[in-house]
């Protein structure tokens, strides 16, 4: 897989008078297989950050690269997950995550094939031939995980996908995601305004300043997860009662706190 | 108490009815030089059934107008959906195009039948071009309006999943604006049905606008009514029908996601 | 679609966008492609234009027959809003009135304004009565339902004030609910006065003695094609004007009324 980096990014929203400073000198790396979360406060400018990496907004100043190359559009190597799933309401699970593999003119048998691997993967063997509408948020954003999966991409761009689900099925899916994590690695770029969510999931947690963005801070987690074996709990609700855990949450927090009180 | 509306409803139909039979045939309030009596109605229907009138009978005429409509229509569609998509799609097509646009529109397509006729004469032609004038452009605008009106992350997802351009149009940006498509397309079958009768009074061998044209020459009130009944009847088939397409193409298209699990 | 293009860059395409389908349509008649009746070069269609001023054709000038035009489509309009606008409310209000008078509409609205031409010759000969029956037939939906519509789903915690305060019906029509359906009402209105233009230039192509589309048809017999679209270019600036009035107006009441 790759490393996603940005090389003093600048980002600049409308013209002349009207113009916002969305971001101020990123200086990023996220490294191979490295899940990292980004938080800030609201309009600092993380899911601009994605968006910079998925292709769909260009830099002012700087580069975003991908595996060494430049990125200039959209494409199935940097695979986005949309906090609204953004999922196809006129095609079913199966043909929504079919597309991306017929653009890439993969054969019927290989599809077939890849489709129903990830349909097990993400437990939605039962709900294939179901349209969006028939499913719950849950269900939706799993289709969504799926469709990003099957394309077998670089990098996973996550924008706060959990963001739009109630409070019980997004802690399912962030366990969900620790698993799928564990059993098909990926450089991930994860973004969320949820604290506890980017200690659960993340790597390293970066912490972002109020517009304009820059990174404030970025703060390992790794390292105190394989000290303290997180790893050995299957809840959630478990790793977030240990005292390693809170203590990183806490300071993550107060960091972002100083800049919302800003 | 959705049993009393029927009645309530079908009391007034029968009242009006009853009305309609007793002024005009029984006590002549209403002579029938000015209103077809029922009586008179019945015998024009089947002058016009049988013997035939205006040179056919009514299942020509109607199949005539029904054909003359469903080409302007067909031509309508074809050329403006791919329009108002475009427009919609691309700001700068918009940009380019919307001021000829802007400039065609506000023409009622009924005042083209002046030149339409000088064009191509008293023909089928000349009502096909007014046709799709008239059509064309509720479909532009809800097309256009359909494409803005999509949810954007759609499109990135789109364009995220490396779709190439003919599929993006025919599988994304198509469906997606479908509902309102079909909004647009209901507009330009009304818009065509009275596009043709107009034209067709106007001037027309045949037809029902022919039918009714030479009626009131004739002043036979009653072939009048049969004729707007006629043209009645096609255009709320005609609707039924894009009604049930509607319906089987935006199956897909029912409320919002359950909450949770 | 990406991000709005700058206002010059928009301009600037729609100028070139114009000026392509000037320069085409110059073009088509000055190299003689296509004949001069067939299509007259812009140039002359606006010099017909503005000697119609002066100059009358079948019997009036420009100005005259537009003036006969919009005199019939304003009473055309102002009786369907009279009776239309009324009547909605009145419908929206009383279930009873909604339920005998829907069947009626609901069987009369499939029939195009149009198609009431020949009864409207029948009846009026080519004196103006044939016109606004027409008007009146295109304009009159849009006002009811949009009137009906307004008292039918004001907001319900606004009915019950007035009940509780012991409104009698006639008050609450024109106090409660005609006040509330503005927004709605002005809709129509707007939807109204479009249909019935269109409406008009119809009835003026086959039942009328003066106006702009009795001009048009005239011209056409003639095959005074430069006429015939002065006409049209007549008609759409009226008809553009007629609804760049109506939303300012509108957007005038929005902002008396405090809507968004």
């Amino acid at each position: 897989m790759a490393s996603i980096r940005f090389d003093k990014v600048q980002k600049y929203f409308g013209r002349g008078e009207k113009r916002t400073h969305a971001l101020a000198n990123i200086d990023l790396e996220i490294r191979d297989r490295e899940f990292l979360a980004i938080v800030g406060p609201s309009g600092c400018g993380k899911t601009t950050c994605l968006r910079l990496v998925a292709g769909f907004e260009a830099a002012s100043e700087g580069a975003v690269s991908v595996a060494g190359k430049r990125v200039t559009e959209p494409g199935p190597d940097r695979a986005v997950v949309f906090q609204q799933f953004a999922l196809f309401p006129w095609k079913t699970a199966r043909g929504n995550i079919d597309l991306g593999l017929r653009n890439k003119r993969m054969g019927g048998e290989e599809r077939a094939k890849r489709i129903a691997d990830v349909l097990k993967l993400m437990n939605l063997d039962s709900h294939a031939d179901a349209f969006p509408h028939q499913l719950s948020g849950g269900m939706q954003q799993r289709v969504a995980i799926a469709r990003a999966y099957v394309l077998d991409p670089e990098v996973l761009l996550m924008d706060e996908p959990f963001g739009a689900l109630d409070a019980q099925t997004r802690v399912v899916m962030q366990e969900e995601l620790v698993r799928l994590a564990r059993v098909r690695p990926r450089t991930v770029l994860f973004i969320t305004h949820a604290v506890e969510e980017a200690v659960y999931l993340a790597d390293r947690v970066a912490v972002m300043t109020r517009r304009p963005g820059t990174i404030k801070e970025i703060v390992d987690v790794k390292s105190m997860r394989e000290a303290e074996d997180w790893n050995r709990f299957e809840r959630i609700e478990d790793v977030m009662d240990l005292d390693s855990f809170v203590h990183l949450r806490t300071r993550i927090w107060k960091s972002l706190r100083e800049e919302k009180d800003s | 108490m959705a049993w009393r509306r029927q009645l309530v409803g079908l009391s007034t139909i029968i009242t009006v009815a009853l009305a309609w039979y007793l002024a005009t045939s029984v006590t002549g309030f209403i002579s029938g030089g000015r209103f077809p009596s029922p009586v008179d109605t019945w015998a024009a229907f089947r002058q016009i059934s049988g013997r035939g009138y205006a040179d056919g009978t009514l299942l020509a005429h109607a199949l005539h107008s029904l054909r003359l409509v469903a080409m302007g229509f067909a031509v309508a569609i074809a050329t403006g959906v791919p329009l108002g998509l475009l427009m919609g799609w691309s700001r700068r097509a918009e940009a380019l195009i919307n001021p000829v646009f802007l400039l065609i529109r506000p023409i009622p397509p009924l005042a083209w039948i002046p030149l339409a006729i000088l064009w191509l004469g008293l023909g089928d032609a000349a009502k096909i071009m007014v046709i799709w004038f008239a059509a064309f452009v509720p479909a532009v605008i809800n097309s256009f309006a359909g494409v803005r009106a999509v949810e954007p992350a759609l499109l990135e997802a789109a364009r995220m999943l490396g779709t190439p351009p003919w599929r993006f149009i025919t599988e994304v940006l198509a469906p997606s604006a479908s509902p309102m498509i079909f909004t647009g397309l209901r507009l330009s079958l009304q818009a065509s049905w009275t596009t043709l009768v107009a034209a067709e009074l106007v001037g027309a061998l045949f037809g029902l606008g022919r039918v009714l044209n030479l009626a009131q020459q004739d002043i036979y009130p009653g072939m009048i009514l049969v004729g707007m009944l006629a043209v009645a009847i096609c255009g709320w088939l005609t609707t039924g029908l894009l009604a049930l397409g509607e319906a089987r193409a935006l199956a897909w298209n029912q409320g919002e996601s359950r909450p949770a699990s | 679609m990406g991000p709005k293009l700058s206002r010059s860059d928009a301009l600037g395409l729609g100028g070139l966008g114009l000026a392509g389908f000037l320069g085409l349509w110059g073009a088509l008649s000055f190299f003689g492609i296509v004949p001069v009746e067939f299509l007259p070069s812009p140039f002359a269609v606006g010099s017909r234009f503005i000697d119609l001023f002066a100059e009358p054709f079948a019997g009036f000038t420009l100005p005259q027959h537009l003036g006969s035009s919009l005199l019939r489509y304003l009473y055309g309009v102002l009786l369907a809003a009279c009776i239309g606008i009324p009547l909605g409310l009145a419908m929206g209000w009383f279930h009873l009135l909604d339920d005998i008078v829907t069947p009626i509409f609901n069987g009369l609205r499939f029939i195009a304004p149009i198609a009431w031409v020949p009864f409207a010759a029948l009846w009026f000969g080519t004196g103006i009565g044939g016109p606004i029956l027409i008007i009146f037939a295109g304009a009159f939906p849009p006002c009811l339902i949009n009137a009906y519509r307004g008292a039918r789903f004001v907001e319900p915690r606004l009915v019950e004030a007035a009940r509780m305060l012991g409104t009698n019906h006639g008050r609450m029509l024109t106090e409660i609910l005609l006040p509330a359906s503005v927004p709605s009402i002005v809709a129509g209105l707007r939807v109204a006065a479009g249909l019935g233009w269109q409406s008009l230039v119809g009835a003026e192509l086959i039942v009328a003695s003066a106006g702009v589309g009795f001009m048009m048809v005239q011209a056409q017999a003639s095959v005074q094609t430069t006429t015939v679209m002065a006409g049209m270019v007549a008609i759409g600036l009226t008809g553009l004007a007629i609804d760049v009035a109506l939303r300012q107006g509108e957007r005038w009441l929005h902002n008396r009324l405090g809507l968004d």
